[in-house]
């Protein structure tokens, strides 16, 4: 018995540890948002700030560290891959669609054949499709003259979109296969022997039989599309889409700005991750609900309907909400009270910093001064100049005033 | 085709088989084949192409193997020692995540309630849905100089000195293990589900011991999952571009890294296209030798 203990305590630690691996970086990266400081970290903690998600900051290097609401390049990119993804879902989700339903009518040798065909995009590598894609529309622009095509070759949103489109209908193929594997095909027959045409049925039939897997391929589409960028960075050429740009901030130099997005882009997830399992509950219960009611009058007994009567019932989630509130009024208030936030700890924070550029300035003059001495005992007397470039009380005065 | 014709009405036949042409041909078959054709092309300038010039040749392969005609050495080491490395560490993250997920797997299929079951796969979920490159981002944070784990570690007492982690590529590794973690526990997981728990409480009533009933049973059982799980992994992470472009150091690069330099910087496209080509057969390559080695078909590798 002890050994099924130590095994279920074992279990326990290492499914604990591997959730903490799984969300662990996240949240550090989600809390690093909110430090005041330009390098995302934890332990140095300036101040608690929004000023990532605001306006930003200059670095004293002179970087400029744009905050998320002023970042041009960002907004062109979303909207970009908004658009792209867009593009992909109408795409995508028809050509994922016939090519499943062909799938159910072709047989034997082909049927293999052609599913081998189907699956193949999502074997490849995504820089593959990417360049591959680039590769053929710049020789079709460069036959193609100056029309319309030409154009469309060399157009970086086209080219993204049907590069995502090759591996993202792949995606969509495969929810309509397993959707359409529990299609019951009688029900094709009897609108056929009861007069409907071919069009009639698909539209009647196989389209509202098929309208969740459309729902969910479109979503799953969209994601795919939202978020890939290895094929992108290829295909895009001269635009910029999201991840493209996040890619470029982070080989220039890592900003929490990235993190404040991110942070935005966890909570979005977390929101429709809730919700759907929310709704997806709420359906349930409704099903049990009228499977009971059916039962109900079937057996037509009013013994039992005594508990349906129950009063409204607090779903346990409500105290789990209610506990992170106050988890966050607290630490809020803790925070009010230390005075880390707010322009006060900001202001303390940039003085720190600049007594400390202050404190290495002084060491430097020191240095020019004994350099100087130095130089003038061996009579060259050079460095008077640099003497006063350092000297020059003016000099440095509005330095660290970069914050605005 | 007369009776596919028939079978669907004509409106909705056309639709259906412009759409499949469209996909086959325009974006999966004719687009490898150019990238196929030009990788065994020179390097030419718009203006020369289709010119006495521009013939069939190998120098793109040979330069992969040998380096350039100018170099000193017999074989091309910088690019082979890429690949090599790209390959080998593309193995060893498989085989880790396998190690990692297999018991992870086993207990939401077999051991957890139905409820713990639903949230479990609800909380794998939610990570897997953030960009690629935010997730690496978050390991780059943890892993910088001033980071979590520096700072943590030196607190403690355990380093004198900051590790610098990026620069001995240890944050890549971890990045890459990270990044596709939930497309091995997926397949894992389906194929536990269908394993029935009585022979489990058989196997324990026969006495076999815990190992030997995973040895002999869920893993014979899981193994469609396990090749699927594998190859997902395997080919993600040996044509992962994003994260080592957070995460790896500057001396140190990735294979896709390679294409990416001579396609966008050196702007020698048919190199490139020889380069992407070779990944492109190490990627089948792989999927086959894993078909055969676990005796599935290419419908269970990819779900």
């Amino acid at each position: 018995m002890t050994s099924s203990r130590t095994l279920q305590i074992f279990l326990g630690l290492y499914i604990s540890i591997f959730f903490l691996y799984l969300f662990g970086p996240l949240i550090i990266m989600s809390v690093t948002a909110f430090n005041s400081a330009e390098f995302p970290s934890i332990s140095p903690w300036e101040c608690f700030s929004f000023r990532w998600f605001n306006e930003g900051k200059i670095a004293y290097d002179g970087q400029r560290l744009a905050g998320l609401a002023v970042d041009r390049d960002l907004h062109v990119g979303f909207l970009t891959s908004l658009f792209i993804a867009l593009g992909v879902v109408t795409l995508s989700v028809p050509i994922g669609m016939s090519a499943a339903i062909v799938l159910t009518q072709v047989h034997s040798k082909l049927r293999t054949l052609f599913y081998s065909m189907s699956i193949m995009p999502v074997l490849f590598p995504g820089v593959v499709i990417g360049i591959s894609t680039v590769v053929l529309w710049d020789r079709i622009a460069g036959i193609g003259g100056d029309g319309v095509i030409s154009d469309l070759g060399r157009n970086g949103i086209f080219l993204t979109i049907l590069g995502q489109t090759c591996f993202i209908s792949t995606y969509c193929f495969l929810i309509f296969v397993a959707r359409l594997q529990r299609f019951d095909s009688t029900q094709e027959e009897a609108a056929l022997d009861l007069g409907a045409s071919q069009t009639q049925v698909f539209i009647k039939i196989l389209i509202p039989y098929l309208m969740p897997a459309i729902g969910s391929s479109a979503v799953i589409a969209f994601l795919a599309s939202f978020e890939n960028y290895n094929t992108t960075v290829f295909s895009i050429l001269s635009e910029q889409t999201l991840t493209t740009v996040i890619a470029t901030k982070v080989r220039l130099g890592i900003s929490p700005a990235i993190s404040a997005l991110a942070f935005i882009i966890i909570c979005l997830t977390l929101v429709a991750a809730i919700s759907y399992e929310f709704f997806r509950r709420r359906q349930e219960q409704k099903k049990a609900r009228e499977s009971t009611a059916k039962m109900y009058i079937e057996i037509s007994s009013d013994r039992l309907k005594d508990d349906e009567q129950k009063a409204f019932v607090i779903p346990k989630s409500i105290f789990v909400f209610l506990f992170i509130l106050l988890i966050g009024i607290i630490g809020w208030q803790q925070i009010i009270k230390n005075n880390l936030y707010g322009a006060e700890c900001i202001a303390k924070a940039e003085n720190a910093k600049k007594s400390n550029f202050a404190d290495q300035l002084k060491l430097l003059q020191n240095n020019a001064a004994t350099i100087e001495s130095e130089g003038a005992e061996g009579g060259t007397g050079s460095t008077n100049e640099y003497n006063d470039i350092f000297g020059d009380p003016n000099l440095f005065k509005n330095f660290g005033g970069f914050d605005n | 085709m007369g009776g596919f014709i028939k079978k669907n009405g004509s409106v909705v036949s056309t639709f259906f088989l412009v759409a499949i042409t469209f996909w086959f041909v325009f974006l999966i078959l004719i687009p490898q084949l150019y990238m196929l054709d030009l990788s065994f092309r020179p390097n030419l300038p718009p203006l020369l192409r289709g010119g006495p010039d521009d013939v069939y040749t190998l120098t793109h392969y040979k330069h992969f193997i040998f380096g350039s005609e100018t170099s000193k050495d017999t074989y091309n080491y910088v690019d082979i020692g890429v690949f090599v490395d790209t390959i080998g560490i593309a193995i060893l993250v498989t085989i880790i995540n396998l190690c990692f997920c297999y018991p992870i797997a086993f207990y939401i299929a077999k051991l957890a309630t139905p409820s713990a079951t639903r949230l479990l796969i609800l909380a794998l979920i939610i990570p897997f849905w953030i960009n690629e490159l935010l997730r690496s981002f978050a390991i780059r944070i943890l892993f910088a100089g001033e980071g979590v784990i520096n700072n943590l570690l030196l607190e403690i007492g355990l380093l004198d000195v900051a590790v610098n982690f990026i620069a001995l590529d240890i944050a890549l590794y971890t990045g890459l293990t990270y990044a596709y973690i939930l497309l091995m526990i997926f397949p894992l997981y389906n194929a536990l589900e269908t394993l029935d728990t009585n022979q489990l409480e058989a196997a324990k009533d026969l006495g076999s011991s815990t190992l030997r009933t995973h040895w002999r049973i869920v893993i014979p059982h899981a193994k469609a999952g396990i090749a699927s799980g594998s190859t997902m992994v395997f080919m993600l992470t040996a044509g992962a571009l994003a994260t080592p472009i957070v995460l790896s150091s500057p001396n140190t690069f990735w294979f896709t890294q390679l294409i990416y330099q001579w396609f966008n910087m050196n702007d020698n496209w048919s190199r490139g296209s020889a380069y992407s080509i070779i990944l492109l057969v190490v990627s089948v390559a792989f999927v086959l030798l894993m078909m055969r080695l676990f005796k599935v078909t290419i419908g269970e590798v990819v779900r």
